[in-house]
């Protein structure tokens, strides 16, 4: 086993996990951070997304000992104080989902593209989102939702 | 068993390690097969190497005799390089095409040459490039070219000592094209064939060929090389006629298997259609000015 410190939406965390523990697993299980969702587990689906530095990750393919000293942001460092953020509020208003299990994951997706690409076309929103999967509404209500993010609507 | 984690922080460490260790240690770069085939129950090593830590194997350096590549580069790092896309755009190409966002922000060119996966996007692309590797143990280095470097079906040339270290591409001749097409039932999947191809022509209308590389990917035990093919067409004219037979001939090289995505006949069909539709966008990319090598 191995103490980590992870730097999870601002805050310092120490987890006891297994060495080679995969950084979804040190989320959920170690942090009890259930906002990551588990999925795959192979890296198709992208219900796990976060984001590692900057980046969009799937965490089920992350070593958490790689982590340390990383910048890590999940789900649960969108709304602040209590309130959903913009890209979320839009989610809803757009009916970018169903049954919810990929949202996450497609949150983060799209929170990584608008950092990188704040005016991104519609074609450049289905790069940015080609690791995340939804199999109850289709997806343009999700792209629909990160362009209205983007055009500040 | 719990699986150990050693992160060195040089690569004299890591080799030492490796060198200890042997086949036990399993060299991890971006992660991004590695991880999936072992929670697969795939792989059993004792020990997880990796090579994160090790700055010095990230990075890109543009020469005058070519472009020298850091086995822990990823896929991002090489598509938004404008020194690979001036140097080598068919590897820019060929890595936006690998897996998801998320899988191109983390893998990377030594773990895509190491893990050898039937249908991995880069190997066609490095193959037409006369990429080579270079191979670092505590005994040396050595160069392989990567004609030489894939043996079988997940199977390199990587010695149970040794850490693959840098990806090693020539400059290309002067006017040089070239395009990498992939087909696969959806984008973010594995190529079920994979064609790359580089163009040096010669003369304008109507364009002959000076010289030809087609490297294949996903249709034989090992990605390859379509020598006959590319024999075949060197010093003639590209005419529907003749790329068409050259297309016939490359089919005729590839070694396909049948597997749940697609039978070994359909395989040899597309390389036939994919090395057409290369030749054609080459051509192309060359009279817009884009699709330089």
């Amino acid at each position: 086993m191995a103490k980590l410190k992870l730097l999870v939406n601002g805050e310092s965390h120490e987890v006891e996990a297994p060495e080679t523990a995969l950084l979804l697993d040190a989320l959920r299980e170690g942090l009890g951070m259930t906002g990551t969702k588990r999925g795959c587990e192979t890296s198709h689906c992208g219900a796990c997304t976060v984001l590692l530095e900057g980046m969009a990750v799937h965490s089920c393919v992350v070593l958490a000992g790689r982590c340390e000293g990383k910048e890590i942001a999940t789900v649960e460092g969108l709304a602040q104080d209590g309130e959903l953020n913009e890209l979320q509020r839009l989610f809803l208003k757009h009916g970018a989902l169903q049954c919810g299990y990929c949202t996450p994951g497609m949150l983060m997706a799209a929170t990584a593209l608008l950092r990188r690409n704040p005016k991104p076309t519609f074609e450049e929103i289905k790069v940015g989102l080609d690791g995340n999967l939804c199999r109850c509404t289709g997806y343009t209500g999700i792209f629909e939702a990160i362009q209205a993010c983007a055009l500040g609507k | 068993m719990e699986i150990k984690l050693f992160r060195p922080h040089s690569l004299e460490e890591a080799l030492g390690q490796r060198a200890e260790y042997g086949r036990d240690a399993l060299p991890i770069a971006g992660g991004q097969s590695l991880l999936v085939m072992l929670r697969n129950k795939l792989i059993d090593p004792q020990v997880l190497l990796d090579l994160e830590p090790l700055g010095e194997l990230r990075g890109i350096q543009a020469r005058a005799k070519g472009v020298s590549i850091g086995a822990m580069t990823t896929f991002f790092d090489l598509l938004s390089s404008s020194d690979v896309q001036h140097a080598a755009p068919v590897l820019a190409q060929a890595a936006g095409k690998v897996g998801s966002t998320a899988i191109r922000n983390l893998g990377t060119i030594g773990g895509n040459l190491c893990h050898n996966e039937p249908g991995a996007d880069l190997p066609p692309a490095l193959l037409a490039l006369n990429a080579s590797v270079e191979l670092r143990s505590r005994k040396g280095i050595r160069n392989v070219p990567l004609t030489e470097f894939f043996r079988g079906y997940f199977e390199t040339a990587v010695e149970a000592d040794e850490i693959l270290s840098r990806v090693e591409i020539p400059t290309l001749p002067e006017g040089a094209r070239g395009a990498y097409i992939k087909h696969s039932i959806s984008p973010e999947d594995l190529a079920i064939a994979g064609v790359a191809v580089v163009l040096v022509p010669d003369g304008k209308n109507p364009v002959s060929v000076r010289e030809l590389r087609i490297g294949l990917g996903g249709v034989a035990p090992v990605p390859l090389r379509a020598r006959k093919a590319e024999a075949a067409l060197n010093g003639r004219a590209l005419t529907d006629d003749t790329i068409a037979a050259a297309a016939e001939i490359a089919a005729s090289e590839a070694e396909p298997m049948s597997d749940p995505h697609a039978s070994a006949n359909y395989r040899r069909k597309i390389v036939k259609v994919l090395v057409r539709r290369a030749l054609a966008a080459a051509i192309e990319g060359g009279r817009n000015g884009h699709g330089k090598a």
